[in-house]
């Protein structure tokens, strides 16, 4: 589509959390790995697509023949693939893209591309995480320009893409309406079931016997639940903690919600064992 | 006005705050920690909140209460670690005359058991912890479930004038 535009796809995570490769894994109904979703994905806005894997890395199911970009030796993290791909065509502008992103549709990268078409000179083209308002840097588009301002920031140590694009004051886009859970990240084999299109995003606190069951005190989690009693059921059942909806009430953005309370992305959920005070 | 404060916490503001030449009955009830609990040696006390909703809640309570009796009333409750002996929370009510200020301090206490996420972690000699569990309903009869026999044993003390009681021995409440 647009031949200036390369396409590349992050696949060096090592996956600790899923306990598997998530780039070979397959989550939709249509059969394909995340590597290959996120190719095919990628090849509808770009020219050259490459897979960026670490040092010894296999290439993930999915993305056979499509030409690797190694990490370069004593990188850190995604920061380390980026610049290895600017390395490999200089002048080109890069969308980057996690292959962890099951919920990004054609429509998330196409607002990316088009703000990226207006200006050109743009160093990055991010969205804003509908949940903290943080950069995304996972999904973005780099300019040429950025090479310099990436490796400035990697010679001083700074490996996080997130707080690179955050000092660097990038002016960020909002996420389309429909999809404002888009950028969701799957890490756990519990994620999974919630990484489908049409999932919200809401962000859950958990304290006392809760939190150490848990193990958590927060987390981001993607959900199809339409309300907070189905909220609570959901990861009841998926966490294995014996939630009993007619004894663990539900918060919903230091609220006490009722099981209909419909939730939205972004939403702050707090489940509330029966209390203790006094 | 409820507040949530880290151990240790100062009735004393409070206590000055809801004195009054009007009120002729000030009652408070202080909850302190319980050295003992089914027959276990407690050690200490955690207590865990939902802050941003426990001081919303404890707020509404405390106007509900105020309003319905007539009275002046506030509350504060710790947070963090404690020992058996520590100030865990504090209630108090003055009104015009004893029998509202009786009332309104008590059922404030039993609400914040039983409405303000609010969590207790007790640790025993031995060196074990758990969680204890209220009971989930509203009925505000203290802690429940897990651990049936209540847990309260404070009594309420009454002056006839603005000067406050002294608190007595009350226990965890």
């Amino acid at each position: 589509m647009n031949s200036a535009l390369h396409g590349l796809l992050l696949a060096g995570g090592k996956s600790s959390r899923m306990g598997c490769d998530k780039a070979s894994m397959v989550f939709g109904d249509d059969g394909l790995t995340q590597a290959g979703r996120a190719l095919r994905l990628l090849r509808q806005f770009c020219g050259p697509v490459y897979l960026s894997l670490r040092e010894g890395q296999p290439v993930p199911a999915g993305g056979e023949g499509v030409p690797v970009l190694r990490d370069a030796p004593g990188g850190q993290g995604p920061l380390a693939g980026i610049l290895a791909a600017f390395r490999q065509a200089r002048g080109a502008a890069w969308l980057v893209m996690a292959c962890d992103l099951p919920l990004v549709r054609p429509g998330v990268l196409a607002r990316l591309v088009a703000r990226y078409a207006e200006d050109p000179l743009l160093p990055f083209v991010a969205y804003a995480s509908a949940l903290d308002g943080l950069p995304e840097p996972l999904c973005a588009v780099y300019g040429p320009s950025a090479f310099p301002v990436l490796g400035r920031h990697a010679a001083r140590g700074h490996f996080c893409p997130r707080r690179i694009l955050r000092e660097e004051s990038v002016p960020l886009l909002a996420l389309p309406e429909v999809d404002t859970g888009a950028l969701t990240n799957v890490n756990t084999p519990q994620d999974v079931a919630g990484a489908r299109i049409g999932a919200r995003e809401v962000r859950v606190a958990w304290f006392g016997r809760l939190a150490e069951q848990r193990g958590l005190r927060e987390e981001s989690v993607a959900t199809t639940a339409k309300t907070a009693g189905e909220f609570l059921r959901e990861m009841s059942d998926r966490h294995r903690l014996g939630l009993d909806p007619g004894v663990v009430r539900v918060a919903v953005n230091d609220e006490f919600a009722p099981d209909a309370h419909p939730l939205q992305t972004g939403d702050r959920v707090v489940f509330l064992a029966p209390f203790a005070g006094g | 006005m409820f507040r949530l404060a880290n151990h240790p916490i100062d009735p004393a503001p409070l206590r000055r705050e809801l004195a009054s030449e009007d009120c002729g009955g000030f009652v408070f009830f202080e909850g302190r920690v319980r050295d003992h609990h089914e027959g276990r040696e407690v050690t200490g006390l955690y207590y865990e909140a939902y802050r941003e909703l426990a001081e919303k809640e404890g707020c509404r309570l405390v106007r509900e209460i105020a309003l319905k009796h007539g009275v002046r009333a506030a509350a504060m409750h710790a947070t963090g670690g404690l020992v058996p002996g520590d100030l865990a929370v504090w209630v108090g009510a003055a009104a015009a005359h004893r029998e509202e200020a009786f009332v309104a301090c008590r059922e404030l206490i039993d609400a914040i058991k039983a409405r303000v996420p609010i969590w207790k972690r007790e640790s025993y000699v031995g060196g074990s912890s758990g969680w204890v569990e209220g009971c989930a309903c509203a009925a505000g009869h203290g802690d429940g479930r897990r651990t049936p026999s209540s847990m309260t044993s404070g009594i309420p003390t009454a002056t006839t004038s603005s000067d406050a009681a002294d608190s007595g021995r009350s226990t965890t409440s």
